[in-house]
């Protein structure tokens, strides 16, 4: 049984690229099943897709947790979580990223193919959605799937859901993709920590299960406590505030769903924190005196 | 009055919620408590601000804040002033409730609030479909807009009902307060707030939120989208109190519905036949709201103008 992993943001196609790959391994004569994993997540949080390929029929019905493969849609994923936990030794990571896979670090030196799907789909789908082009780097890196029974499956799936010039598209941004595809050994040097979590027990539960404000090993917990959650891993696009034309209106500041901006009172200036900011384009949208740009958040 | 220099610097709804980037309903929920200030509680049904804005054990909200099931916000805030009152503590009970939690859902437990007049403030966020459970129609989802459970098929395309009006509904109860609110107004939102707040009894804010994924939109336009709907009159700016209607801001000439509704995906499947119906469907409630008495009925509809855009490279990631 060949066994896979996505890891991907909300929005990326993770889950539509598990399916499409159980699709095109059905094509070729095999067993197949691909199912995501998610809770309450939005757009550009993380999410987990899997897909199960074996010439048997598959009984199987967990997540996977020892895959052969581990495909990263979104490079910005590799700093905050373990993409290759439990990979088998001789297993492959696939990522999608600007840099070769010599100069990546997974915490262990393991075979690692790279692409830099997201300039792929910018160009070829007008779009940061890296699904397809990762599925070309994918057949290129393990083989398990052809290449034409990909291209095939994303034409009938992308087609049939979004129409046929959009399916065909897709089917040349895994082709482009596959072509440009850099196989190598990843770097070993980092540690990977798991992150503490604080999982009360009910007796430590205040009476009505209400939560107060506390700090704890884990960090901040209660009310205001969501400054712990850092999400700049979401932006494609960042935005940049030219202080020379800025008339300070105010109104990035107002219309900021994140509370990014701040306000420097005693300056009357403002300061804008990227550690919260999703990339989302409204103040750039809004400013009235295009003070604002949206720039590519990780180049 | 306030202005948005007045306005205090401190984040009582915190950064690092999870909302979708561009989302409407967590712009309306941090400027409404902005106003507010830090002396009232919070109560949150089922829906999307109780998942970004609360993930256990993390909290957006400075205030006190309680969360139950989707069908009670009107009886559980009832609930939460009493409390307050009896401990002698002057508090602002506010509700965000969602569309589906007050259109539908939680009809009855609102009416009840009302018809008691309660010292409470009830704010509907309202975008126009059950979002948070992955877009479902609700009483509040406009003609035409596609949801996943009015699809786009061969013989129906989209939602077959007019939208719901609650404002009606709820000005019946004959309540000091109703305004309907759009962020893309900011000096008329926070003088809405601000005198909801003030006023004693039942108070029921309207909020229009757009819903980037439920609208499927281009998350940079999310004002721009509901400057559009107002210009358009497919939402109407106007305040209730004691029964006394107000039109609080009237835009000049009628632009045409299409502006608005080629914005978003969930309705760029509509024939001319269907844009036809909802912009006559527009044209009355314009008549409706705008029009002075005894001046004859109008549907005139201005031509587009442009909207300065965002850089080449930020449209080029959503298309045009």
């Amino acid at each position: 049984m060949y066994e896979v992993r996505f890891h991907g943001r909300g929005g990326q196609g993770a889950v539509m690229a598990a399916q499409t790959l159980a699709e095109a391994a059905v094509n070729e004569g095999n067993y197949a099943v691909a199912f995501p994993f998610f809770g309450a997540e939005r757009r550009g949080a993380p999410v987990l897709a899997f897909t199960r390929i074996d010439s048997k029929k598959i009984f199987s019905k967990t997540q996977v947790y020892n895959p052969d493969c581990a495909v990263v849609l979104d490079d910005s994923l590799l700093d905050t979580i373990d993409v290759v936990s439990g990979l088998k030794p001789e297993g492959i990571a696939v990522i999608n990223s600007k840099e070769r896979p010599e100069d990546i670090d997974l915490g262990k030196i393991i075979d690692t193919a790279t692409v830099d799907a997201i300039s792929i789909a910018l160009e070829i789908l007008k779009a940061p959605i890296t699904n397809t082009a990762i599925l070309g780097a994918f057949a290129k890196a393990t083989g398990v799937v052809k290449i034409e029974s990909l291209e095939e499956s994303i034409k009938r799936k992308f087609g049939e859901k979004l129409g046929e010039k959009t399916g065909e598209r897709n089917a040349l941004a895994a082709r482009t993709a596959y072509e440009k595809t850099i196989i190598g050994k990843s770097r070993g040097i980092k540690k990977l920590e798991a992150r503490k979590q604080w999982l009360p027990t009910y007796q430590e539960m205040p009476v009505g299960g209400s939560l107060i404000e506390g700090k704890t090993n884990a960090g901040l917990i209660g009310p205001g406590s969501f400054i712990e959650n850092k999400v700049s891993g979401w932006a494609t696009y960042r935005p940049l505030r030219d202080r020379e034309k800025c008339v300070m209106c105010l109104l990035c500041w107002f219309y900021c769903p994140e509370g990014t901006i701040h306000r420097i009172s005693n300056k009357g200036d403002l300061m804008t924190n990227y550690d919260y900011c999703k990339g989302c384009g409204v103040c750039a949208n809004e400013c009235p005196v295009d003070a604002i740009k949206m720039v590519r958040a990780r180049v | 009055m306030i202005t948005i220099k007045e306005l205090p610097d401190e984040n009582l709804f915190t950064a690092g919620h999870t909302a979708c980037p561009g989302c409407g309903v967590a712009m309306s929920i941090r400027n409404a408590i902005r106003v507010l200030g830090k002396d009232t509680a919070v109560y949150v049904p089922a829906s999307c601000g109780v998942v970004f804005g609360t993930t256990f054990p993390y909290g957006a909200w400075k205030v006190p804040f309680f969360h139950t099931a989707f069908e009670n916000t009107g009886a559980c805030l009832t609930g939460m002033q009493a409390a307050f009152e009896k401990k002698g503590k002057k508090v602002t009970v506010a509700g965000f409730a969602g569309d589906g939690g007050t259109y539908d859902i939680g009809l009855q437990s609102m009416s009840g609030a009302a018809e008691r007049n309660d010292d409470v403030l009830y704010i509907c966020l309202d975008n126009e479909a059950y979002m948070n459970t992955g877009i479902q129609r609700s009483g509040g989802t406009p003609f035409g807009a596609w949801t996943t459970t009015t699809p786009v098929g061969k013989h129906i395309q989209g939602n077959r009902r007019f939208k719901k009006n609650l404002g009606d509904i709820v000005v019946a109860h004959e309540i000091p307060y109703y305004a309907t609110l759009s962020i893309g107004q900011p000096l008329d939102f926070i003088r809405k707030v601000e005198k909801a707040k003030n006023i004693r009894g039942f108070r029921f804010l309207h909020m229009f939120t757009p819903c980037i994924p439920g609208w499927k939109m281009d998350p940079a336009r999310t004002v721009e989208v509901t400057k559009r709907a107002v210009e358009s009159g497919m939402w109407t700016l106007y305040e209730v109190e004691n029964g006394e209607k107000r039109i609080t801001y009237k835009p000049g000439k009628m632009k045409s519905v299409k502006d608005y509704l080629m914005m978003q995906g969930r309705f760029r499947h509509m024939s001319e036949e269907d844009i036809n119906t909802l912009q006559m469907w527009v044209c009355k409630k314009w008549n409706l709201h705008y029009k002075e008495k005894g001046s004859p009925d109008v549907c005139e509809i201005a031509p587009p103008d442009e909207h300065h855009a965002v850089t080449e490279e930020h449209r080029e990631m959503h298309g045009p």
